[in-house]
């Protein structure tokens, strides 16, 4: 405490919150940091050394698919998080100025309800809809559309639509909230000095938006690059991902150490990409310390 | 500057098609003029001028300015200025960037609304302050810079609505000089909602009062208060008597009463309460008849020295006990 300050009341009830952080986040991931850089377990094992060699591993990549699975988690993350702005956006637009209560509740419920049926039974919900015996193959096919089925899923594009589904509630409340609190008068006010609806949208409306639309990115792309259940049920053996990697390591290969250093990298990797991404909107809204 | 008339021709405007907000209007508004909609909070000035600004559709009637049928214009081609009651200054820009935003929607040459923009801010006084934030300003300089605003396009019509509401009482009545002034040097066509009849008498040319979505009465500030129409008008303004003499209405200011000694007067009655206001003192007076009235005393030199409990007698001239309809 610096100026002799003392901590308010209010302070002590962070504590519970703080004390999970530490415990179930600073405390694991500093033990996986610290074991990425052993070669065995150096509590169970007196011969474990440290070594860099599980970066060096994944740097030379001889097996040529480290690299591959890094971008394809990113790419797969950013593709979500671009998807699911797009189709969050305007619905959160939608929300935050419609003058029902009723009808806010209805779209609310909507928007919320999918939350509840947890990731697993959506993306096998998924699965129904996109194999090649699926849903939309079989009506395509009957309708004589296309004779073999579309290959919608087992690949990233049925990672995504997967991804999207399940994340875009958290893009669309996290909007919501943020341009529910644009007042309406600036659109007017805007319209009134000769934009039209569209350019008033562009000029005021979006740019004060931005915060929220960092937020919402921010979070979906987060979720998305680190989800395991998804793509490995709509991935099936063509998509390989950090997160499911690591599982490899951990559960068959039994190479704790290793998938300790692709956590790490994956953390570091996404770092880098957020902390950029936030530089790039701030510049963009010309508004001071928003990184 | 170019200025406008307006001409509202039966306006109606009903929300969730059971509240009439607006209820078949008529209204000239000639150009150059100062005119308030005045009334209660509900009466339907607010919706009256933004179907004048083109936020609101009406139901039914026209709307014109200039001689041309805008009813079906949409907002941004109506070419008029607006100063909201939160000033809706746009946060993430700056000053001059506030004021630039519609000579930039309009596609003025770049050196050309660095000019004018100068020119909007030393009209308002606000010199030196372009790389502000809004946020940054005091709520007279965020007015002011509304104003530049909504005045840097040289509108033909300035809608305000309730601009002055959000100031302290010193400062609303120093931007209510300013404003009228400005208005007056740019020749525009000014719409100005109210609920301060104050404020309207103070600065129309002409006053239209509302209630419940109809116009009451249409009049400069001395017609609607020396002479208002309806027992609405005479109420809503300033403080009132209303007389019911042989079935008809009378409205009679405080100030139009004279006190004198109770014999020989019109009304004997005696003082029941007197509020000191400074220049003057606000008497109730209970008649011996049991009604009760208003009497203002003006104060020349000394402090007048009515009591409570004062026994006073009351006389008026009849001109000045105006009738009323309905």
């Amino acid at each position: 405490m610096t100026g002799g300050t003392r901590p308010s009341p209010i302070a002590w009830l962070v504590a519970p919150a703080a004390l999970l952080f530490v415990l179930f986040f600073v405390v694991p991931f500093g033990v996986m940091a610290m074991m990425s850089f052993y070669s065995g377990n150096p509590v169970t094992n007196p011969n474990a050394f440290a070594t860099t060699r599980h970066y060096e591993r994944f740097i030379f990549d001889t097996a040529g698919i480290f690299h591959d699975a890094l971008w394809s988690t990113l790419r797969i993350g950013l593709v979500t998080t671009v998807v699911a702005l797009l189709i969050g956006y305007p619905l959160a637009h939608w929300m935050a100025r419609m003058q029902s209560r009723l009808g806010h509740a209805l779209v609310l419920m909507a928007v919320i309800a999918p939350m509840l049926t947890g990731i697993v039974v959506r993306t096998f919900a998924w699965m129904t809809i996109l194999q090649d015996k699926g849903v939309i193959n079989t009506l395509l096919i009957q309708w004589g559309l296309i004779e073999k089925p579309l290959p919608l899923m087992y690949n990233e594009f049925g990672t995504v639509v997967a991804l999207v589904h399940i994340y875009v509630p958290f893009m669309v409340l996290t909007l919501t909230g943020v341009i529910g609190r644009i007042d309406e008068r600036l659109e007017q006010a805007a319209r009134s000095l000769g934009a039209g609806r569209f350019r008033a949208f562009v000029e005021v409306t979006l740019p004060l938006s931005l915060p929220g639309i960092l937020a919402g990115s921010l979070l979906v792309f987060a979720l998305s690059i680190s989800a395991y259940v998804t793509p490995s049920l709509m991935g099936g053996t063509n998509v390989l991902t950090l997160p499911m990697l690591i599982a490899q390591q951990v559960g068959t290969s039994f190479n704790p150490n290793f998938a300790g250093a692709l956590g790490v990298i994956l953390l570091l990797v996404s770092l880098v990409i957020v902390v950029a991404y936030n530089r790039i909107l701030a510049r963009l809204s010309g508004e001071q310390g928003m990184a | 500057m170019t200025s406008a008339a307006i001409r509202l021709e039966q306006v109606t405007k009903t929300f969730d098609s059971r509240v009439v907000a607006v209820d078949a209007v008529t209204l000239d508004i000639a150009a150059g003029e100062f005119f308030s909609l005045l009334g209660p909070s509900g009466c339907g000035k607010t919706t009256s001028l933004r179907i004048i600004a083109g936020f609101e559709h009406p139901d039914s009637g026209r709307v014109h300015v200039g001689g041309r049928d805008i009813t079906d214009l949409p907002v941004h081609r109506r070419d008029m200025g607006m100063v909201f009651q939160s000033y809706a200054l746009f946060p993430h820009r700056t000053v001059a960037e506030n004021v630039a935003f519609g000579l930039r929607m309009r596609e003025v040459p770049k050196s050309e609304i660095a000019r004018r923009v100068q020119a909007a801010l030393s009209q308002v006084a606000l010199t030196g302050l372009e790389d502000r934030k809004p946020s940054q300003l005091s709520g007279g300089q965020q007015q002011r810079v509304a104003l530049a605003r909504a005045l840097v396009v040289e509108p033909p019509v300035l809608l305000c609505d309730e601009p002055l509401g959000a100031l302290d009482r010193k400062l609303r009545q120093q931007m209510q000089f300013e404003l009228k002034e400005l208005q007056k040097r740019l020749g525009v066509t000014l719409v100005f909602v109210t609920h301060d009849q104050e404020e309207a008498l103070a600065m129309s040319d002409r006053i239209a009062v509302m209630n419940k979505g109809r116009v009451e009465q249409v009049g400069s500030p001395t017609e609607i208060y020396e002479r208002p129409r309806t027992r609405f008008v005479a109420d809503f303004i300033g403080e009132i008597n209303i007389l019911e003499e042989a079935g008809v209405a009378r409205a009679l200011r405080p100030e139009k009463i004279r006190l004198m000694p109770p014999g020989g007067a019109r009304l004997a009655g005696k003082v029941e309460t007197a509020n000191y206001l400074g220049g003057s003192t606000l008497l109730r007076v209970r008649a011996a008849d049991g009604r009760s009235m208003l009497v203002r005393e003006t104060h020349v030199g000394e402090r007048a020295s009515r009591a409570p409990g004062d026994a006073v007698g009351l006389t008026w001239n009849d001109h000045d006990a105006v009738a009323l309809e309905g």
